[in-house]
């Protein structure tokens, strides 16, 4: 923990106590500034999504907008991807970027099942069980080792990754739509991440834990609702 | 027409404008760029400064050899699982033990494999070679653009970006490999 609050107190030290420390390491440091075309280049990057995003010739089809709506239009979904991140922040490195990466690759993998009509049973139980213990992990601060963790979360993944896939619709932009689709669960990822840093703040622990409460809730909710 | 490899969108510039428009306009070959980039900024070697020469090149002369085919072949699919696996190989940080030749024979044929792809959708099109060229410097000047803004050393938090930014890609690719499958096109 003090290794991870050690950036915070040498940003907010006096200039001159950050330049004893640069003065005090073996080497010069050589991380650099990152260049300021990047944003540039990011927005370029991104910028297909702009010009194909009104050219979606099927309603209700695969453009950038549609892509990008599907995993926030569940609420089952949005709140076992925001407890990957909360998990993650919990858990702190590696875990903090293992679980955000993990997700979308398994996820993704589902969707390929779901794609070639491959059948897993229970996928709605799966999906709720994924709102319920995550937020459980949140709740109790559980912090297994990270392969456990990893496992875990994959686990369910499978799940959202397999009804999503069933989901997807047919569609000219596949692509724009697969990339934006994926975009929007990592953005979901980032959010809990960023819920999940409030724990560095004084009262920030209690409030994570209360959405980790909050995700189990609706996870037993959806539960019940599936078991019907 | 499909959203894999677009064939030429009127952009009003000509045939050197459409094809510089079509590496924005076709994500399959930005996708390719980004991956390969990321890739090579990860394994922070000499031949990282190679690729902005490297891969435009093997781009053009697969493209060349495409056009000469004078037929459109069906290389959605491959191309989709060959960006897959290689944003799987940035997400997971395994650049560090795959060598510098393999690394660099692996971009010279993925380069030539998506020239060839673009090359034959591009054929029977009038003003292809003007295009395909118009593409190869639109792929030379990202590439360097992109490898200048993310030459390392990194921070922390951009090291672990392009591994998220990978993961993502790949995700992409699964997804969109299972829809290949699913709608052939």
């Amino acid at each position: 923990m003090a290794a991870r609050r050690r950036p915070l107190a040498l940003a907010a030290a006096e200039p001159q106590d950050r330049a004893r420390h640069d003065e005090g390491s073996c080497r010069p440091s050589v991380q650099r500034r990152p260049s300021p075309l990047l944003p540039a280049l990011v927005a370029a990057v991104l910028s297909p999504a702009a010009a194909w995003a009104h050219a979606d010739g099927h309603p209700g089809g695969g453009g950038f907008v549609a892509g990008f709506l599907h995993p926030i239009s569940g609420l089952d979904h949005v709140v076992a991807m925001v407890a990957v991140g909360l998990w993650g922040a919990v858990l702190g490195p590696p875990a903090l970027w293992v679980l955000p990466v993990a997700f979308p690759m398994v996820m993704a993998f589902g969707g390929l099942l779901g794609l070639l009509g491959v059948p897993i049973p229970g996928v709605e139980i799966g999906i709720a069980l994924s709102g319920l213990v995550m937020g459980l992990m949140v709740l109790f601060e559980i912090r297994p080792p990270l392969g456990l963790a990893a496992v875990i979360v994959a686990a369910f993944a499978l799940f959202h990754g397999h009804a999503h896939g069933s989901e997807l619709p047919a569609g000219s932009n596949a692509l724009l739509y697969s990339l934006a689709f994926v975009m929007a669960t990592g953005l979901l990822h980032l959010m809990g991440i960023l819920l999940g840093e409030t724990r560095r703040w004084p009262g920030g622990r209690r409030f994570v834990q209360a959405a980790g409460a909050a995700v189990a809730m609706v996870g037993l909710w959806f539960l019940e609702q599936a078991l019907r | 027409m499909n959203g894999v490899f677009a064939h030429l969108t009127p952009t009003g510039l000509g045939p050197w404008g459409d094809g510089m428009a079509r590496l924005v306009l076709q994500p399959l070959d930005l996708l390719l760029l980004v991956t390969l980039v990321l890739l090579a900024v990860q394994s922070a070697r000499p031949w990282m400064d190679r690729l902005g020469l490297v891969l435009p090149l093997s781009w053009l002369l697969g493209g060349l050899v495409g056009l000469g085919v004078g037929k459109e072949w069906p290389l959605a699919l491959p191309c989709t699982a060959l960006v897959t696996v290689v944003a799987m190989v940035v997400s997971l940080g395994l650049v560090l033990r795959i060598g510098d030749r393999l690394l660099l024979g692996s971009t010279a044929g993925l380069g030539f494999f998506f020239g060839l792809a673009a090359g034959s959708s591009l054929a029977g099109h009038g003003g292809a070679l003007a295009a395909l060229l118009g593409e190869a410097v639109a792929i030379a000047v990202l590439t360097a653009l992109l490898l200048m803004a993310l030459a390392p050393p990194h921070p922390r938090w951009l090291t672990l970006g392009l591994r998220v930014m990978g993961s993502w890609i790949a995700a992409s690719g699964l997804l969109m490999l299972g829809w290949q499958s699913r709608h052939p096109f």
